[in-house]
Formats: structure tokens, sequence, C-alpha cells
């Protein structure tokens, strides 16, 4: 059977930069960090992290009330990430409902504020009658993509992904396979979360956060620094519309790139430590996917939280792999770690890289940490040609995540 | 001690607040659902909203299931005072 080819051809994005695309790679151009002070976290004792990347919600009342009412703040999210893109791809409504387009897209947890509040109504007197119809629809781990798919009309697959940090690339991983294999033309494809102090705190407890940094937020995260601390979550979602090659061609879309590979497995290792082996057998799997040796990457987004132990893993499995050739960063110091969105709302990022021929360099890596060393870390922006990037994941619960994309030159 | 006008200006905001009806809908004579455009699930929401509004309960009241118009609700609420004055 031969499998169909599949390419990017929109993108939309809600991120701590700005509720849209442009807002998000000008910022990150001009080195803008969204990593700030959380006001009124310090209430909650034991959280010893304070600082977060917020995204802006707004305009969520443009959505009419029967479809607003069901969504929470992840999947405001990612509708209007969802919207942005289709009009980048220009797709037209009515091709939604011919069951030849769908939606997959992940979070780690589905909506915390949601959940939260659920709970917060039910156990002070054990009581459920004052729970409303929508909580449910508001909190389960496939909101996002059940309001998206709602709202829009889609009629072909629905699906959510929940693997924590690589919740949107194994959407995206999802969404290649399923148009390879013929199921479906389109599948918008990503991740959406929300930053919400439970979320920064089942990280706290794990000592993953970063908490030295709550005065100067800006500073933090610093993936692969001497002196970094760990991670701080951001929110926001980042939607991709990928697309079978020749229907691209055929309505004349614009294609940022193929998605050429990718690969995801378990560590069956530990479900909190990175594994370097693991993840040099998910990049090595990737790229054999892609058809594509080591030599012919030009650039790796790099998943690169800034925890202690996930930097040192990542840096030695792309050592192992890479050598100190390949320019690598990563884009958290920005955004913050935007966990099941991180995937998708980074390729973009990295898709915009490629588009300008400019490494966007690692925000907030000043001394590169001895552990992370003998990689090209990128630290000024830096012209580069990038015909073919990986963008990696790599997740709690030992889960990791390679995607490759080329650039197409039929255009 | 409520009285009929203040149970009819306590359910209309919830029904201003909870479904986003504008005040001049809010007529007794019209239907929830074809004239308002509640469904099934924002009847669960109303009777959540009427629960806290009132200080009722009301979740497992027979009665909540022949609810159609405004006045209905007005009826039910008013009913519910009277049967705690007694």
């Amino acid at each position: 059977m031969q499998l169909k080819r599949v390419v990017i051809t929109g993108v939309g994005a809600v991120s701590p930069l700005g509720g849209d695309v442009p807002s998000l790679i000008e910022g990150v151009e001009q080195g803008k960090s969204a990593v700030q002070h959380m006001e009124g976290w310090e209430q909650y004792t034991g959280l010893r992290s304070l600082v977060g990347a917020p995204a802006e919600l707004k305009d969520e009342k443009s959505i009419p009330r029967k479809s607003r009412r069901s969504m929470g703040r992840m999947s405001f999210f990612a509708v209007q990430a969802t919207q942005q893109a289709l009009t980048d791809a220009g797709l037209q409504q009515k091709e939604l409902s011919s069951g030849r387009v769908g939606c997959v897209i992940g979070s780690t947890m589905g909506g915390a504020e949601s959940l939260n509040d659920a709970f917060e109504t039910m156990l002070p007197e054990k009581d459920l009658s004052q729970l409303t119809s929508m909580r449910f629809f508001q909190c389960v781990s496939h909101t996002a993509a059940m309001n998206v798919s709602q709202y829009l009309g889609l009629t072909g697959y629905v699906m959510a992904t929940s693997a924590a940090c690589a919740s949107a690339s194994q959407a995206l991983g999802v969404g290649y396979d399923i148009i390879r294999l013929g199921k479906q033309d389109v599948v918008l494809c990503g991740g959406a979360e929300e930053l919400h102090p439970t979320v920064t705190g089942s990280f706290d407890v794990l000592f993953a956060t970063s908490v030295n940094y709550n005065d100067i937020p800006h500073r933090t995260p610093r993936p692969f620094d001497r002196e970094r601390d760990g991670l701080v979550c951001g929110e926001g979602s980042g939607i991709l519309v990928l697309e079978e090659y020749e229907h691209a061609l055929m309505r004349k879309a614009k294609i940022y790139a193929e998605i050429a590979g990718y690969h995801t497995c378990g560590s069956g290792a530990h479900v909190s430590q990175s594994n370097k082996d693991a993840m040099v057998f998910c990049l090595r799997e990737a790229l054999a996917s892609a058809h594509l040796s080591p030599g012919e990457v030009d650039y790796i987004n790099a998943h690169a939280t800034a925890t202690m132990q996930g930097d040192k893993e990542e840096a030695e499995a792309i050592r192992d792999i890479f050598g100190d050739e390949v320019p690598v960063s990563g884009l958290k110091g920005y955004i913050g770690h935007t966990l099941g969105a991180s995937g998708s709302l980074e390729l973009i990022v990295s898709l915009a890289m490629m588009e300008k021929g400019l490494v966007y360099p690692t925000l907030n890596l000043k001394t590169v940490s001895p552990d992370c060393e003998g990689i090209h870390h990128v630290m000024h922006p830096l012209a580069c040609d990038i015909r073919v990037m990986v963008k990696n994941c790599f997740a709690f619960g030992g889960i990791n995540a390679a995607l490759v994309c080329k650039k197409i030159n039929h255009q | 001690m409520t009285t009929e006008q203040e149970v009819i200006t306590l359910t209309n905001q919830v029904f201003e607040e909870s479904f986003e009806i504008e005040k001049e809908k809010l007529q007794p004579q019209m239907n929830i659902f074809e004239d308002l455009g509640l469904d099934s699930l924002d009847v669960v929401d109303l009777v959540v909203a009427l629960q806290k509004k009132f200080g009722v309960k009301i979740r497992d009241d027979e009665r909540v299931r022949s609810i159609r118009t405004l006045g209905d609700i007005y009826q039910f609420i008013l009913s519910l005072k009277t049967e705690w004055k007694s």
C-alpha cells in the first residue's frame, strides 16, 4: 500500500506572547519573556514556584452561548487557535462536514480550572446537587478536541491524545498517520493547556519547578544553563492543519513543510526521570521513518524544559546522534512550558524559523551547564538554511516523541 | 417572605445571568424551550441556579419535569414557598 504524503498548510496559536501566530513569532524574535510573577499563588501552602506564563483569554463571548457553555479556558484557546489555522489554510466551512476532516487535540489532563471548581463545589459538603451540567464537558481530557469538533461541525475523526508534555506531538503524529493511511484528507492537530496552581503544584511537589526566580521571573526558565533550576508552566494552544499532499496541491494551498517522519515510544524505565537511551531510540526511529540520516538535519528544536535531569539527558541524547554539528535551541525561556500545547506551539515557531532561515536562540541560556555541553547551542540569532528539522518532546511517564519536518520545493 | 414580584424578578435574573436572554423576552407565557431556546442540559443548570437563588432543593422534585413556560416556574417556586409556610 502506497502511503500518502502529509504536509502542513495552516497554523494558529494562542500563546503567552499573544493571541495569534504573528504575536508569538514577533515576541520570540524580539527576545521577550512572557514569564511573570503569579499574583495570589502565595496563598497555597507548599507551593514554592510562584511564576508562570499566562495567556490572555479574550473575545470568548463572540462564541454563541450554546457552544461556549461547554468550553473551559483551554477549549477557548483551542477553538481560537483552530479558527486561525483554518483561515490560514484557506479551508472552507463546507469541507469541515465532509467526513474527511478531523481533529486530534491533546492536553495533559483536560481543564484544570473546571476540574478544580467541580471539586470545590462538591467536596466541602460532599454535595453534588450544585454541580452544573457543563462541568464534565469543560474538564474532561478530550474537552478541547470535543469542543473544537462541535463548534466547527467536524464530522471526521475526533481524538484526544494525553501524554503530558508529549500530548501535542502525539496528536500531530496521530494526524500524520491517519492521513498517511488515507483515512482523512485533513486533520487539525495540536494541543491545549491551561495554567493553574494545581498544574504547577503537581510539578512543584516533584521538585521539578523553578523556585529561585520568583522576584525576577523573566530570567527563568533557563534551558541548558548552569543556573537552571526547573520548569515554568505556561498555557495556550497551538493548532496545525495537516493535509494530504495531493489535496493541498489541488487547492493550491500554502505548504509550510512536509512531515517526513515521526516516532513515539516509552522508556520503560522510570515515570519521571528522563532517559537518554530512550530519547536516542526515539530520535533514531523518527529519522529512519523519514529516510534521513543525522547529517541531513539542519536544526533541532529541543524539548529543553530547564529541569536539571531532563536537559542533561536530552543534551546527551542529541550529542550521541548529532555531535556538535547541528544547531539546537529551545523556546521555553520565552513562553514557559506549555505542557500539552508545547509540541505544537513550538513547532509553529520552528516553522517560522524554517521560513525565515533563522534560528532563534535559547532565551536565558547564558552559560552552558557542563552537563549539557558538546552540542551546538544557539545563544544568539543564527542565520541557517533549515531544510530538515527535528522537534523533540519528552514527557513525564517516560513518553518520548520526535517529529521530523522538511521543506518542500514544489512552489 | 418572598412576594410574587420578587419570585418573578429573581427567576428572570437567572435567565438573564445563566442563559443570556434579553429582559424583554422574559414574559410568563414564553415556552422555555421553543421561545427561550433552552435544552435538556440547560434545564439541569436551571435547577442548580434556582436552588441557589431561592435556597431550595428541587433537583429530585417530579414537578420540574412538567415545567414548560416561564410562568410555570414562577408558580412552582411560589408553591414551594406556600408549602414551606404551611
